[in-house]
């Protein structure tokens, strides 16, 4: 057996499963329980930042497609509309910063599909503010450092493609008493947030988000799936392991 | 009804990508124009990027924000170093000195920075997660691990101490290959969502 045919194994797999749990949850009644204290942290947070009129950010990442974590910059922009329903009662006060121009240009199309959808004035362009403080890693830190606000900070949510950078980010917020909360990063971003943020998701974990906090039928089937390949790519490494100690591979 | 379109046309180029990798010497004519669209795309967009990034400074100086002042630098640079691209183009000796002798020593002073706000956050992690497995095991690897590459306990191969610091040199490895594989498998579903068009970001689902 190829690599070529385990990656479509794998694919095809994930596919067929995501699209008949989404078939499963169509058609049943669906309880979905997977508590995370981050992400009721970051709902209070975020309720807290716009009951006292504080600023809540959104930071993106700096890359739509990185090849290493391919898939954090696109779930960074399936988190974005979660994130802009609690907005559409407000009066601004987000903003939502990228560190790439396809991720901003998006971020700015999905907020205005969702004013139109809402006819919210809170989501209009003053009201959620998108930016792209800088297009490199550190120039978009040198960006959200000096834009930052200087004192009584709200919510700050990191999601997406990020590394180390992210430490300065987050003491930033966390030294004017705002409140951090992660769903993103490269491994050294997850290292590095775990040292000053309580509230944050590592690893697989960090594909939660999309979800939450309303799971959906599309969420649940995605855990699922996520959930049945992690237990056979578990299943497979022991066997392999094993296979290997006894000299049959 | 009026998203259909659109989304016809993304899951058949996304599937066209995908099939790509697997297929790649049936399907390099269509990839590599499809890439060349991405490309462009891609840079069109990245215009647009510093579009925003212009607005929201002349804002600010027009609104005579706190830090106007740092905006108009910003402008008159960004300005500057446009202009300077497109005159002497990006192989210009001058113009390739301009930008890495700021850029390179703006970097270098960004990780100096993070590098003391590493070594404080470190002291306070106790202060911030409390005694808990995982904070006290993530000091002692961490630990360990400065202590392995500082070169100590440098062993010969083979005798029992030689093999238990390779395995503690292995040990984070272990651990990233667990969490890289945990999260392909995220971006894999999520990829699939999105190009199955389970999940519309950009509208209603």
């Amino acid at each position: 057996m190829t690599w070529t045919l385990m990656g479509w194994i794998v694919i095809g797999m994930a596919a067929v499963l995501l699209a008949a749990f989404w078939i499963l949850f169509r058609t049943h009644d669906f309880d979905a329980i997977r508590y995370s204290a981050a992400i009721q942290s970051l709902q209070c947070a975020q309720s807290s930042a716009i009951e006292r009129g504080r600023s809540r950010q959104l930071v993106l990442g700096n890359q739509l497609n990185g090849w290493t974590y391919p898939g954090l910059g696109l779930h960074a922009l399936a988190c974005l509309p979660g994130f802009l329903s609690q907005e559409s009662v407000v009066e601004g006060g987000l903003s939502v910063a990228a560190g790439d121009g396809a991720l901003a240009v998006f971020a700015r199309q999905i907020t205005r599909q969702y004013y139109q959808q809402g006819f919210s004035l809170g989501l209009h362009q003053a009201g959620v503010q998108t930016m792209l403080p800088g297009p490199t890693p550190w120039s978009l830190t040198a960006g959200l450092l000096s834009t930052h606000p200087q004192k009584f900070s709200g919510s700050m949510a990191l999601l997406g493609y990020f590394g180390a950078e992210a430490l300065l980010w987050s003491e930033a917020a966390l030294g004017n008493g705002g409140d951090v909360f992660s769903a993103g990063g490269t491994l050294a971003g997850q290292s590095v947030l775990f040292l000053n943020v309580r509230d944050l998701l590592i690893g697989e974990r960090v594909f939660m988000m999309p979800g939450k906090p309303d799971a959906n039928r599309v969420s649940l089937a995605g855990w699922l799936t996520e959930d049945v390949l992690r237990l056979l790519l578990i299943v497979g490494l022991v066997v392999g392991a094993i296979l290997k100690m006894v000299g049959v591979l | 009804m009026k998203k259909l379109p659109a989304i016809i046309v993304s899951v058949t180029i996304g599937l066209t990508v995908l099939a790509g990798y697997f297929f790649q010497a049936e399907l390099s004519t269509v990839l590599s124009l499809i890439v060349d669209w991405g490309i462009l795309l891609a840079g069109v967009a990245g215009l647009i990027g510093l579009g925003y990034l212009a607005q929201y400074h002349l804002t600010r100086l027009m609104k005579r924000e706190k830090g106007a002042f740092f905006s108009l630098i910003t402008l008159l640079v960004f300005l500057f170093i446009l202009v300077a691209g497109l005159t002497l183009t990006t192989q210009n000796p001058f113009y390739r000195n301009l930008i890495l002798n700021v850029q390179v020593s703006v970097e270098a002073s960004f990780l100096a920075v993070l590098a003391v706000t590493l070594l404080y956050a470190s002291l306070k992690l106790i202060r911030t997660r409390g005694w808990t497995p995982m904070s006290v095991g993530f000091l002692i690897s961490a630990l360990i691990s400065l202590v392995l590459n500082l070169g100590v306990g440098m062993t010969e191969s083979g005798t029992v101490l030689g093999e238990l610091v390779a395995f503690w040199r292995r040990l984070p490895i272990v651990g990233a290959r667990g969490i890289l594989l945990g999260m392909a498998i995220g971006g894999l579903i999520v990829g699939l969502r999105v190009l199955l068009s389970m999940h519309r970001p950009y509208g209603e689902e």
